[in-house]
Formats: structure tokens, C-alpha cells, sequence
């Protein structure tokens, strides 16, 4: 049961009647009365029945964070009424669904209402229900039900690093000797042969096939492929923090996809692996091709849980479900020193004796900012705390290093690329 | 890379939806402000059980608050009766019926009329007037007026032959003061300098006493001094006729609401019908609110911030001067060709090779020593952070 603006208008004017009515108000108050409730009472039942009415969906089920999905939603109305008054489609707020639609569905008949949801967060988003009110013939009042029309859309990281793919392919490329420069390839593993062409190296012909064939052969060289990365993403409670106005696990996925996307272009196959205490997401690779697209389904959900890491966990994890061939394992952490030197560091070198490790951080530009703070002599005791956080970020970097450990450090602009020229650098010199 | 396949992703469990029908949901949102209100209701029962409401009041016979006189009257009941009279006709009345033995107490006569007063002062009967007002004492006691005023509750003695304030004694009776005309047969006591506390007037068989105040008679006086003594010489009798006129009424006439026209009044009805539609088309809502889990917002930043207020609240300047030259070392050894444990002496040298800046001015700034001058105070740390910031400017 709702009823309109108009029934309190009728309301408000049956006041009206009766207090102009003199002596006799108390006939007049009985009348007024009566005919308003019979008047919305006769609207309610004349309403057609929202619970008759029949819901289906189609649209979007998934899209990228930034982007908007198209939802319809088709009502079907089979009862000999119209159905006048209005529908909400109901989401969580952060779907920005919008507000309530005016609808019109004649008796018999079926109409679309089209629903645009703008997520501002990533994640799986579930409709929650649509609410009809149906208004009677006399708009006074009506009937309101909430329906189910169930529906899941998925929001996908932003993946705002793919502006860097077609550069870094083109390093790549330099690497395989591909690229229309016509700069030999750096690569370390034999390829094939070819005919000599004004400008290649003479130190790569191969003077044995020469010696065979007519022309002058050159052998080609080209990076190692099929080699195997698993890329790490630490889901505890440092990737909670925000860096700008993003959680650092985002920017970490921003990272992760780059690399995959990369990797994927390159030939090596790439696994994922979410870990904090447990596994919250996995996807192994499955033959050729890009896992890209896998990776990002398998990231949508994920969010940062308020717990310690367990790198003891995440280790043996790694060790243990994936297989026993060397491998390239991208941790993507914070270097943050306490956590770190009590967790990770007394745990590296059973996964550095076994894999090449690399570990990328985003780092604060807040605090860099901070630390040239001098305003003040309360601007300086920032500009010392920041500082100091600084020093323990470079002391457990160097303690990496020292460990074998490749460190990828750079602010949220940069860590995209700069972990996908570790990468590159790393397949140039063989080290995969 | 390649669009995702638009595959339906995985049903996630409800993670917002309370168990249960809605009348389990509407029972658990009702029950605990139902218990709250019983709690209180029942509690409410028992504090009224024990509570006994006593009428209050100046001088009111049943009031136990300190400006009633209630134990007044439960002294007098030992003895005698004590008839409370509420207005001058019951006053008439309890006289008429009352014995030989009898005084009446006539308190807050303001609120008789004249012709009332002209009545009681005409009944045959020993009368005590509390603080009488002009017009009662004209009545009951022609050829007394009031001469003076001293604070109330004023000790005083009394000075006179009347017994019952001789055998009282010194007793709190300041209030008003009268003087008799000279020829009158009264007895003045308790004087004071314009006047007398307590005047006695003998009629013609009866006598009239008149009091400046009430407030030896009040319970929160009545142990003070004579105070008791005098209220019961004066009162005792067999029969005390207590006067407390209750104000006059406001005679009847028509409320407000009666002088509306009926249908205004009527109109009341649809009013309240109209604003409950108001309401419900106000307040009813397009289905049920959406719940959403929301994450955390915390500033990667937060510890470091935390550590700025911890070392500025606790004006912490060793340790920030030592995160100063920590974070100037480390950025600058690499810059020189150093290695990160090179000692103090080669970066110091290094340095000053760089400057030419003098070795031992150098080693404070870049190290500081026993008696570091750069953390006495907040400037001192100023200037410290200026100099090292020269000095990278310098070195690069």
C-alpha cells in the first residue's frame, strides 16, 4: 500500500469542506472521511497487481571500473489491468543505479526500462531487488512490491597500465630481432638462418652454412620463451593502505596485468596467485595464450583483508602447488621493514634457491612529499619521520639485493612500467 | 589483450540478509525497545508504590515540606482536635459545632473577601491571625496597625505579662510589628524598636491574638528556640479550628474549544487522517535500503604520519636530527662513490674534498657528537636541516 500527493491533496481539501460546513461538521467530518477511505481503498484494488507482474533481465555482466554497464529489464504484465505508477531497480550504492523510472505497461503487455549502473568500486555487484508500485486509475493510491530479479555484475580492475603495452611490446620485439629497425636481437637462444642483409652484425654470420650455400647466412637469435612467471599479489593488510586515492592492492593488480599482458606477448606462461593467509584466488596457465583475460576475472573480487600477511604460508604455497621447474616469482608487496624482517626475509632463500625472485612495491608519494617538507620546526619532525620510513625502505631493499632479490620501488604512476622494463631487462640478459 | 568473455560470474552467498520470515525480523527489530519499556514501566509501578504525595504549601497543614506545618498540627492532635478548614464557611461551621474549648487560626486571609472576614471576626471564639493583612486586622482587631517590619524569623523576647510568651520564652516571631491605640486593652510582646511581634487583644469573652508571622509555626522552625512552646500556648485548646482559605476559583465559562465553530472542530478529524496520508506518502519507501560492505580507508601514509606526531609531541629533536642525516647520508653516499657502511671519516672527508668545508664543521652537521648543537632547540634543528640542504645543493 502507497498512496500519492494527490491523496493528501484530497485529504487536506476534505479538511477544508469541513471546517467551512458550520453546524453541520459532524455529518460533514463522517462524510469527508468516508469517501476517502473508500476512495483509496477503491484505487488500491483497482491497481493492477504488481506480484502478477513478470521480470526478466539481459545486459552487461561484466565491465571494466570507470566504464558503465547497460542492464534492461523487461516487465511483462499479463493481468487485464494497466500498470501505471513506478519501478526501482534496486543495487548498492556504490553501483550508482539511479534513482526511481515512471512506467507505463498496458494490460498484455511487456515493456523495458534500461538501467545504467556506474560502479565506482571494483567487485561483484548484486542487484537487490526491483520495487513496483502500481498506482491506481484514480492516482490516489496503490499497491508497492519488491520482486526478485536476480543479477550479478562484475567489475573488473581498470587496467589503466594498458596505455604502456604497445611500448614495452615494442622493446620486446627489439628483443626477437623483429622489430622494423632491423636491430639484431638480443637474445640468447638460437633461432634460425637467414640471408645476410646490408647492416646485420658480421659477427653473427655463420660461416658454416655460408660455406654450404650460395649467399652469406647470418643466424638470428631470440629470447628464451615458455618460460614461467607467477606473479604473487599479497592481499594482507599493507595492501589496505592508500596511495592517491586507491588502495595499494589496486595499483598492484595495475602492475600484474602489465606484466601479464607482456608476458603473454613474449611466449612465457604466466600463473596468478593471491595470498594473505590463505589463497584467495589462483589461476594456473592452461596451455598457450593469454591468461590476461583470466587474471583480470580472478582480481575483480578481490579486496584487501585487515590481517598480517603469512609469508611462511605464501612460500610453501608457492613451492609446493607449482610444479618443480625454475621459474620467475614477481611478489607484489609492500616494503614495509617491519613486516618484511619479521615475515618474508628468513623465509627467501628457500624460494631464491629454487626461483628468481623479484619483489615490487608501490611507494607513497605522500610521504616523499613530507620529506621535503622545512616550513616549520613541526614541518621538520615530518620531514624526520618521513626520512626515516625512507631509510628503512632502502635498508630492506638493500637486504634483498643482498639477497638475490630483484626490487622493483616506484611511485603509483610508475610501478606499471617499471616492472615490465625488470621484466625485459631480466629476458635480455638470460636470467629468466 | 583480449575483452573478458562475458561469463556469468560465480553466485556470491548473502552476506547482508537476515535469517528468517518478517515476522522473525520485525520480532527481533521490536524486542529489545520492548523490554526497555516493560523494564521501565515496571520500575515506574514500584517507585510509585512506596511514594505518598503530601499537599504543599505555605503554612499548610499537611505538608511535610520546611514551610508547612504539619508537625505543628500532629503536636496539637495529641491533645486535641484539629479541624483543617479550606474555606471560611467550613471555618463557620467548625466553630458552630465545636465546644467551648476552641481557637481558630486563620492563615493567608488575603484570599477572603471583606465580607467573609467581617464574618469570622464575628464569631465568639479565641481567634490567632498569622501575618493578618490590613483589611483582617481592621476586622478581627480594630486599632491595630502595622508600624514596622524586621526580618523574619528574628529572635526576640518577650517582655510582657501575656503567659503563654512568658512561658515561651525567646522565640523567632520577627516578621511585622504592630502598635496598639492607647486606650485599647491589648497586650503588646516580643517589642521591638517600631513595634510589638505579638500583639493580644481581649474582646468581650474572647480574645484575638495577633502573630507578625508564620514562621515559628512551620516545621522547619518549630524546634528552634520557644518557638514550639508558644505555637501550642497559643493553640491549645480542645478544639482547633485550623483556616486555610484555598484561592478563590475562576468562575466557569466556555474553553476555547467550545467557542469554535463546529466545523472547525470537527475538521479535526480529516486533519488527522490528511496528515497521516502526508506521512505515508512521505515516508514510505521505494523498497528496502541497500546494504554494502565498504572497505577501509587508511592512508598508506598513516604510520609515518603517526611518528611525525609522536616525535612532535614529545619535541623529539635527537631522534629527528638523527633521521635527517640518516636519510642526507644514505642519499649522498652513492653520489660519492661510497659504499653504505663507509665510516664516518671517508663520507666526512669525502664530503669536505667536495665543499671544501671545514672537517670538523662537517662531522656535526653530518654526524653530530657528545654535545650535539643542533638539537638544544627547535631553531637549532632548523638550522640543521638548512645545512644539510645546503650541502646536498652543494654536492650536486
Amino acid at each position: 500500500m502507497a498512496v500519492t500527493g494527490r491523496a493528501v491533496l484530497a485529504g487536506f481539501l476534505a479538511v477544508a469542506a469541513v471546517a467551512i460546513s458550520g453546524a453541520v461538521g459532524a455529518w460533514a467530518s463522517v462524510v469527508a472521511l468516508g469517501v476517502l477511505v473508500v476512495l483509496v481503498a477503491a484505487d488500491v484494488l483497482l491497481a493492477a497487481s504488481p506480484r502478477a507482474l513478470r521480470l526478466a533481465r539481459e545486459g552487461d555482466v561484466t565491465l571494466r571500473l570507470g566504464d558503465s554497464a547497460t542492464l534492461h529489464l523487461t516487465l511483462a504484465n499479463p493481468t487485464r489491468r494497466p500498470l501505471r505508477g513506478w519501478v526501482r531497480d534496486a543495487w548498492p550504492p556504490s553501483a550508482d543505479a539511479g534513482p526511481r523510472v515512471p512506467v507505463q505497461v498496458p494490460a498484455g503487455e511487456r515493456r523495458r526500462i534500461t538501467t545504467t549502473l556506474t560502479p565506482t568500486r571494483r567487485g561483484d555487484a548484486r542487484a537487490a531487488g526491483v520495487t513496483v508500485r502500481s498506482i491506481g486509475p484514480m492516482g490516489l493510491a496503490g499497491r508497492q512490491r519488491t520482486l526478485s530479479a536476480e543479477w550479478t555484475v562484475r567489475t573488473l580492475p581498470p587496467f589503466h597500465s594498458r596505455r604502456h603495452l604497445p611500448g614495452k611490446l615494442s622493446r620486446l620485439r627489439e628483443l626477437e630481432g623483429q622489430h622494423t629497425a632491423m636491430v639484431r636481437g638480443q637474445g640468447s637462444e638460437f633461432d634460425s638462418l637467414r640471408d645476410y642483409v646490408p647492416g646485420d652484425d658480421v659477427r653473427s654470420i655463420d660461416w658454416r652454412a655460408t660455406a654450404r650455400g650460395d649467399g652469406v647466412v647470418v643466424r638470428t637469435w631470440r629470447p628464451e620463451r615458455d618460460r614461467r612467471i607467477l606473479i604473487v599479489l599479497d592481499t594482507g593488510r599493507t595492501s589496505a593502505g592508500r596511495v592517491g586515492d586507491t588502495p595499494r592492492l589496486d595499483h598492484s593488480m595495475d602492475a600484474a596485468l602489465l606484466l601479464a599482458a607482456l608476458a603473454g606477448k613474449a611466449g612465457d606462461r604466466v600463473d596468478f596467485l593471491a595470498y594473505d593467509r590463505r589463497t584467495r584466488a589462483q589461476v594456473r596457465a592452461s596451455g598457450k595464450g593469454s591468461q590476461v583475460s583470466r587474471i583480470v576475472e580472478a582480481m575483480a573480487p578481490l579486496e584487501a583483508e585487515l590481517v598480517e600477511s603469512d609469508p611462511a604460508g605464501m612460500v610453501s604455497t608457492v613451492l609446493g602447488t607449482q610444479g618443480r621447474a625454475r621459474r620467475l616469482v614477481v611478489l607484489l608487496t609492500d616494503l614495509n621493514a617491519a613486516a618484511l624482517e619479521e615475515g618474508l626475509l628468513p623465509k627467501l632463500p628457500a624460494l631464491t634457491s629454487r626461483h628468481m625472485v623479484m619483489v615490487a612495491a608501490v611507494a607513497d608519494p605522500a610521504v616523499g612529499a613530507m620529506a621535503a617538507e622545512r616550513a616549520s620546526a613541526d614541518a621538520l619532525y615530518r620531514a624526520a619521520a618521513a626520512e626515516r620510513t625512507l631509510s628503512e625502505r632502502r635498508r630492506v631493499t638493500a637486504e634483498l639485493r643482498r639477497m638475490g632479490v630483484e626490487v622493483v620501488d616506484a611511485d603509483p604512476e610508475h610501478i606499471a612500467p617499471a616492472l615490465a622494463d625488470a621484466y625485459i631487462n631480466l629476458k635480455a640478459q638470460g636470467r629468466l | 589483450m583480449t575483452p573478458p568473455a562475458p561469463t556469468a560470474p560465480p553466485p556470491v552467498p548473502e552476506a547482508f540478509e537476515p535469517a528468517g520470515g518478517p515476522i522473525a525480523r520485525t520480532w527481533r527489530a521490536i524486542r529489545a525497545p520492548l523490554v526497555l519499556f516493560t523494564a521501565l514501566a515496571v520500575v515506574a509501578v514500584l517507585l510509585s508504590l512506596g511514594a505518598e504525595r503530601f499537599p504543599e504549601g505555605v503554612l499548610e497543614p499537611e505538608s511535610v515540606s520546611p514551610d508547612g506545618t504539619r508537625a505543628l498540627v500532629r503536636l496539637l492532635e495529641q491533645d486535641g482536635d484539629v479541624d483543617v478548614a479550606r474555606s471560611s464557611a467550613e471555618a463557620r461551621q467548625a466553630v458552630a459545632d465545636a465546644g467551648e474549648d476552641t481557637v481558630l487560626l486563620v492563615s493567608l486571609d488575603h484570599r477572603l473577601l471583606p465580607e467573609e472576614l467581617t464574618d469570622l471576626a464575628e464569631l465568639d471564639v479565641d481567634t490567632v491571625l498569622v501575618q493578618p493583612s490590613v483589611l483582617a486586622l481592621s476586622a478581627f482587631a480594630p486599632g491595630l496597625d502595622v508600624t514596622g517590619r524586621i526580618d523574619t524569623g528574628d529572635a526576640l523576647t518577650p517582655e510582657c505579662a501575656l503567659p503563654a510568651a512568658v512561658a515561651a520564652g525567646e522565640a523567632g516571631v520577627g516578621g511585622e510589628l504592630y502598635t496598639a491605640a492607647p486606650d485599647s486593652a491589648a497586650v503588646g510582646c516580643y517589642p521591638s524598636a517600631t513595634g510589638d511581634a505579638l500583639v493580644q487583644v481581649t474582646g468581650d469573652g474572647s480574645t484575638t491574638t495577633v502573630l507578625g508571622t508564620g514562621h515559628p509555626l512551620t516545621n522547619a522552625a518549630l524546634s528552634a528556640r520557644g518557638n514550639a512552646a508558644l505555637a501550642l500556648n497559643l493553640l491549645g485548646a480542645d478544639q482547633v479550628v485550623w483556616l486555610r482559605p484555598d484561592p478563590a476559583q475562576v468562575g466557569g465559562g466556555s474553553s476555547m474549544w467550545d467557542l469554535l465553530p463546529a466545523g472547525l472542530r470537527w475538521s479535526v478529524l480529516p486533519l488527522v487522517a490528511a496528515l497521516g496520508l502526508l506521512a505515508l506518502w512521505r515516508g514510505r519507501r521505494m523498497g528496502a535500503l541497500v546494504p554494502e560492505a565498504l572497505p577501509v580507508a587508511v592512508r598508506a601514509s598513516e604510520t609515518t604520519e603517526g611518528h611525525a606526531g609522536l616525535y612532535q609531541s614529545r619535541r623529539a629533536r635527537d631522534r629527528a636530527a638523527d633521521a635527517l642525516r640518516r636519510g642526507f647520508r644514505e642519499q649522498t653516499a652513492p653520489k660519492l662513490g661510497l659504499a653504505p657502511d663507509a665510516t664516518p671519516e671517508a663520507v666526512v672527508a669525502a664530503v669536505a674534498e667536495r665543499t671544501g668545508d671545514d672537517h670538523a664543521r662537517l662531522r656535526t652537521l653530518v654526524y653530530g657528537d657528545r654535545s650535539d648543537p643542533f638539537t638544544a632547540d627547535d631553531r637549532s634543528l632548523v638550522r640543521l636541516a638548512d645545512g644539510l640542504d645546503e650541502c646536498s645543493r652543494r654536492l650536486r
